[in-house]
């Protein structure tokens, strides 16, 4: 193995993983913070990759526009966008129940995809948009370019962190865990339950709406395939509550760790199994992957980093 | 959790260190092994492995052996830029055969292989967007382009003296991408689209897009579909409702599964398109004995041909650059996939070696004819007019 390709192997996987990260904070805001319920993150992870490939691409006769935008309004078009379905999701479905709300996302969710494989004028359909470009794209060719995205995802990621930190520790934050953990008390406490969720939704869909339009521009190539919700409702869930659901470092360690379980099973399985049985290793891998995923979750019950109270500060602290 | 990950990541680094010898070539085989098409690959695994050992049982790849590396892209765009992330960097492949979807197959090339630099070769990827990729000349494959047999089909059909049909598409890429060019084919050549319905997949009853279909008056139907989801059901409801008599489907209901299910009396009137190799091609049966002898059977099923000629070739372009250099397969790849040179075939892996060795050129005629790559990385290929005979399809006609 050569170095040069581990350290490409690492910046990869650090890409990937960065996304994971972004939609697990996002996740970890309705669902950690707000106690909402969505499982139809694919749709507004879709409308954001949508919105921001159609945004920065060449102008097409294939699809929508391009309009040939630098890549952070491609983003900002993308978090808009997303919030907007949020929005108007929310205002149907956010007083249901957990349970409900997470029967409702999920058909919504399959809706916005329905209409993206459908809506061809718009996003040229099954046979998807190409020649989406990254950050950067004039100035590095290659593999380099690679290390500038990673740089750029990243950024973002933090920026996502700091968001959801701040966040979780105002006052706002409180109000939300007051009525995720007691909503009759809360409502008491006179506070408006259906704004603050409201709020709470269409915040957590504006941010997957910009890990889907990183996830276009990593790729550069988007279709429906890479709006799987396997691979981007479910696995996110498994991420957030293996990392430490209503804490955003355990967000964002969840979105780490449980990928390193998906991405490097493969080499375990590729290097260690026998040749006679290579037809069988991705099968042994997929087992592998449940299995782990099994013993993360039951190991640490409450997350790899579980929730703990914000600081309480006084005025002049 | 953290000693698990280190754990792991040491294993992987001491594994790769054991099983390969130093003077082995890795061979990086991109494909969609758990996923949606599942169903399809255990005989394209076998056709690749066949290729593997074949060259090594005939004097190995380069100085030693050639040894397979899979990588599984799960059947998404996420886990297809994972696993040839894993392929060009971990395993450091020269030259990838795949992906299989043409979906997984852009992804992994454009967010990964053509900026590190690597040759993709992928033997079923069909859509018409790969053409029109950016690749510094390094994403290939070995079948037509959707646009292609399209065009065909619509050739083949004015040929009937059929000058009205109804079309139905299933909306994926596969049935979008054929579905639309003989559409635009067939208008441009003089003939009449009476009717045109995209479906969905995976339905019960298409008995609403049928009567909108029969609306127009046409003298048949076209079907762009896989007979064992929703085409076979269209035909057979066709049928039973008395609709159409005639039908025009393309490679995904050329299956025996759609004799069964409708009966063979019933599609007496109609034809099929499916790419093919040029007709009486010997390589294909020697493949196709050698696979049989190899795995018992499996080797008439669908792009078996194309997985070990995608294979194959990508060993002969490690061999022809005569090192596992990176940088000089696209060339060598041209150079065996130009038409000019001795001819090789399946199999002939020794032979092959001996012409390198002297400096001959060679070109590979595989199971699937002869592929001569163009500018974008395509093929031509052949495309067939198949009819039902029995409880078997019968090869009429083969148009390039």
């Amino acid at each position: 193995m050569e170095w040069t390709g581990l350290f490409f192997y690492l910046v990869s996987f650090l890409i990937a993983s960065g996304i994971y990260a972004i939609l697990c904070l996002a996740l970890n805001i309705q669902w950690g913070m707000g106690g909402l319920f969505n499982a139809g993150i694919a749709g507004f992870f879709a409308v954001g990759a949508y919105a921001s490939a159609i945004m920065t691409t060449a102008p097409s006769d294939k699809h929508l526009g391009g309009f040939g935008m630098p890549v952070p309004v491609g983003l900002v078009a993308a978090a808009v966008l997303a919030g907007l379905a949020g929005w108007a999701v929310a205002k149907i479905c956010v007083r249901l129940k957990s349970d409900y709300l997470a029967m409702a996302s999920i058909g919504i969710a399959e809706i916005l995809r329905l209409v993206i494989v459908n809506a061809e004028r718009v996003t040229n359909g099954s046979l998807g948009i190409a020649g989406i470009p990254r950050p950067f794209d004039g100035w590095v060719q290659g593999r380099a370019a690679d290390l500038l995205f990673l740089g750029f995802v990243w950024v973002i990621v933090a920026a996502a962190y700091v968001v959801s930190q701040r966040l979780h520790d105002s006052p706002w934050g409180r109000t939300l865990r007051a009525i995720r953990d007691n909503e009759a008390a809360a409502r008491a406490a006179g506070k408006d339950v259906e704004r603050f969720r409201l709020q709470t939704f269409v915040i957590g869909c504006a941010i997957m709406g910009v890990a889907g339009g990183l996830t276009a521009h990593e790729f550069k190539f988007l279709s429906p395939a890479a709006t799987e919700p396997l691979m981007v409702t479910f696995l996110v869930w498994v991420m957030l509550m293996a990392g430490g659901s209503g804490n955003n470092k355990g967000a964002i360690a969840g979105g780490l760790g449980i990928w390193a379980i998906w991405s490097m099973t493969e080499i375990l399985t590729n290097q260690l199994l026998p040749p006679e049985w290579i037809t069988r290793s991705s099968y042994i891998r997929i087992l592998l992957i449940g299995l782990l995923l099994q013993f993360v979750l039951q190991k640490f019950r409450s997350g790899l980093i579980p929730e703990a109270s914000p600081p309480i500060r006084f005025k002049g602290d | 959790m953290k000693k698990s990950l280190i754990a792991l990541a040491a294993a992987a680094l001491l594994g790769s260190t054991t099983l390969a010898f130093a003077d082995d070539t890795k061979v990086g085989i991109l494909m969609d092994i758990t996923g949606p098409i599942a169903s399809f690959i255990p005989p394209l695994q076998n056709a690749a492995n066949l290729a593997i050992t074949q060259v090594n049982a005939q004097g190995g790849l380069l100085d030693g052996k050639a040894v397979a590396v899979y990588g599984d892209t799960t059947g998404s765009a996420q886990g297809s830029v994972d696993a040839v992330g894993k392929l060009v960097n971990i395993e450091n492949v020269p030259i990838i055969m795949g992906a299989l979807m043409s979906g997984t197959t852009i992804s992994a090339a454009e967010a990964v292989s053509i900026p590190a630099g690597v040759v993709q070769i992928s033997p079923t990827a069909t859509s018409p967007a790969i053409t029109g990729i950016k690749d510094n000349d390094l994403l290939f494959r070995v079948v037509p382009s959707d646009n292609y047999q399209g065009e065909v089909l619509a050739k083949m059909v004015l040929a009937e003296g059929l000058k009205k049909v109804a079309v139905t598409y299933v909306n994926n890429d596969y049935g979008v991408g054929i579905g639309r060019t003989f559409i635009d084919a067939y208008k441009k050549l003089g003939g009449e689209v009476a009717v045109e319905v995209k479906h969905e997949e995976k339905k019960n009853s298409y008995r609403s897009e049928l009567a909108a279909l029969a609306k127009g008056g046409a003298e048949a139907l076209v079907v762009v579909a896989y007979a064992g989801d929703s085409g076979g059901t269209i035909v057979k409801q066709a049928i039973e409702g008395g609709l159409f008599t005639r039908f025009i489907g393309t490679d995904g209901l050329r299956d025996e599964a759609l004799i069964k299910q409708v009966g063979a009396d019933a599609l007496k009137t109609s034809f099929f398109s499916s790419p093919t190799s040029p007709a009486d091609n010997p390589a294909q049966k020697t493949l196709h004995d050698e696979f049989n002898a190899a795995y018992k059977d499996g080797a008439d099923k669908a792009f078996v041909d194309q997985t070990y000629d995608a294979t194959f070739m990508a060993l002969l372009a490690i061999e022809k650059a005569g090192s596992a250099d990176r940088t000089k397969m696209a060339a060598a790849l041209r150079a065996i996939g130009s038409g000019k040179g001795e001819k090789i075939g399946p199999g002939e892996w020794a032979k092959a070696k001996q012409l390198i060795k002297d400096g001959k050129d060679i070109t590979y005629t595989g199971a699937g004819g002869a592929y001569v790559f163009d500018a974008a990385g395509d093929v031509t290929g052949y495309i067939g007019k198949f009819v039902v005979d029995g409880d078997k399809y019968k090869q009429t006609a083969v148009m390039q």
